[in-house]
């Protein structure tokens, strides 16, 4: 019998699958390449998540089976995880070489200040309105919460991004709809179809360099339920 | 544009080179780093990935620049292909003694495991039935797998263990074992295998995968949502658990119960 825990996660706390996982451990295997095997950017875009779902559903059945591909799949995902890994991935040397500057300069800018004005009220409080929210990364617009209709997906431009790309997932985690734009605000097509009362997620990434994507926080909707009459 | 990118489609291959290495000197490294710690093994590997990295006038970089559409970011399949070499360049060196040295601290039967799965890549079956035939005439498959399930834990854990597990044997499949590996027990384990194949191939590709990397890689659940595009690590859990609750379903009707498992 299955049971939820608090965070609804699915529970069978008398259904352990150690068993079963030791015997699919043990399964021999075979680590031979065939012509169906991945390549390497296909691998890396499994790996990192970024691999178009239509892609995704045609490599699906060979990465299934495939241990070779597999391992490679998981063995880079894991690498990309390693926080040793995942620092180099997020701080460019450009970024770094700016960092060299910026730091220096910025720290000089505060002694100036301090210098300059040594009889400046700095009282804490609230000075006019709150800065404006960061533009690094996209910030889904619409839908939020409870909408009557979703004809498209609106999002917040992101400095330097030259392209924008969105995927909408349904409850169980798969991809309802996953596209690219180069604006802020794509059409849903009418061939994708929203279940009115059922909770969807989505998400954006923007590109803003050559190897840069920046992602938005998940964000639920879900479309209101007709009246009954 | 990237400044080595602009370089390298001017056919400035030295100065692409140079910027590239500026650029993604640290990544490279720290890849390696993922699978190898030895300073030694960094060191070689780093210079072996740059030899192929820059082999043929930078082949591989031209290769991925002039592709029209990038499915990966290229830091990611910058990572992919350092994994490969570091993985290939274990492979290929003589590797023996150096890896030896992983061994050296476990009990004796899990070193002799090590040696003859790790280092001899023989498959599981065949490392049963020679430590079986040999130095330990008493040891049920039961009691094997479980010193094969502790030699691979001591073996991955830990950065050093990264390349290892990567280094992990090919072996025959299921279907080509002998009829009779080694006694009733390892039979019942193939047989057990076969089935297991059957029901997991009753899934669909996707359920299969999560299953395979959740429970078996034993990435982390957020990881395996990113990698799959699921929305969150609840999505893995309720997955994977339903989906294992289909496998033993249909072990349960090829009439294998939890206790012959």
């Amino acid at each position: 019998m299955s049971s939820r825990d608090p965070e609804d996660r699915l529970m069978m706390p008398d259904e352990p699958f150690e068993e079963l996982k030791r015997v699919l451990d043990t399964r021999v295997r075979s680590e031979a390449p065939t012509p169906d095997c991945l390549q390497d950017d296909v691998i890396a875009a499994f790996a990192e998540g970024s691999l178009a779902p239509d892609l995704r559903a045609t490599v699906l059945p060979h990465i299934a089976t495939c241990v070779r591909c597999r391992g490679a799949v998981a063995s880079v995902a894991r690498a990309l995880a390693d926080p040793a890994v995942a620092r180099e991935l997020v701080v460019s040397p450009t970024d770094r070489r700016w960092y060299r500057i910026a730091v220096p300069l910025a720290a000089a800018a505060v002694l100036l200040l301090l210098l300059a004005s040594p009889g400046a009220d700095r009282s804490p409080g609230h000075r006019g309105p709150p800065p404006p929210p960061s533009s690094t990364t996209p910030v889904p617009r619409s839908p939020l919460g409870l909408v009557a209709a979703v004809r498209d997906l609106r999002w917040s431009p992101v400095a330097g991004a030259d392209r924008y790309r969105v995927t909408v997932f349904d409850a169980t985690g798969g991809v309802v709809y996953a596209a690219e734009a180069p604006d802020t605000v794509i059409a849903l097509p009418d061939s994708v179809t929203l279940v009115p009362g059922t909770a969807y997620l989505w998400k954006v990434d923007a590109r803003t360099g050559f190897d840069r994507w920046a992602t938005s926080e998940l964000t639920e909707f879900r479309v209101a339920e007709p009246r009954r009459r | 544009m990237d400044d080595w990118v602009a370089e390298l489609q001017r056919d400035r291959f030295d100065a692409a080179w140079d910027l590239f290495l500026d650029r993604y000197r640290r990544l490279i490294f720290a890849a390696i780093r993922h699978y190898a710690q030895d300073y030694d093994d960094v060191m070689d590997v780093f210079a072996r990935a740059c030899e192929a990295l820059r082999a043929d006038d930078l082949r591989r970089l031209r290769s991925w620049v002039e592709q029209p559409e990038h499915r990966a970011r290229f830091s990611t399949w910058l990572v992919t292909v350092v994994r490969h070499l570091t993985v290939d360049w274990f492979r290929h060196r003589d590797g023996r003694r150096r890896l030896s040295v992983v061994a050296e601290g476990l009990p004796p039967l899990r070193r002799r495991i090590f040696e003859l799965v790790f280092l001899d890549r023989r498959s599981h079956i065949e490392a049963y039935e020679l430590i079986h035939a040999g130095e330990a005439p008493t040891l049920t498959f039961r009691e094997f797998l479980s010193e094969l399930r502790a030699t691979y834990h001591a073996v991955s854990t830990g950065r050093r263990g990264q390349v290892l597990r990567d280094l992990a044997p090919a072996s025959e499949a299921v279907e080509d074992l002998p009829a009779d590996p080694a006694g009733p027990s390892a039979t019942g384990v193939a047989e057990q295998s076969r089935l297991l194949e059957r029901a997991l191939a009753m899934l669909t590709p996707d359920d299969r995968l999560i299953v395979e990397l959740y429970v078996l890689e034993e990435l982390p659940a957020e990881t395996v949502a990113k990698v799959l595009g699921l929305a969150n690590a609840k999505a893995v859990y309720n997955r994977s658990y339903r989906a294992l609750s289909l496998v033993r379903e249909q072990l349960e009707r090829a009439g294998v119960r939890r206790e012959d498992l």
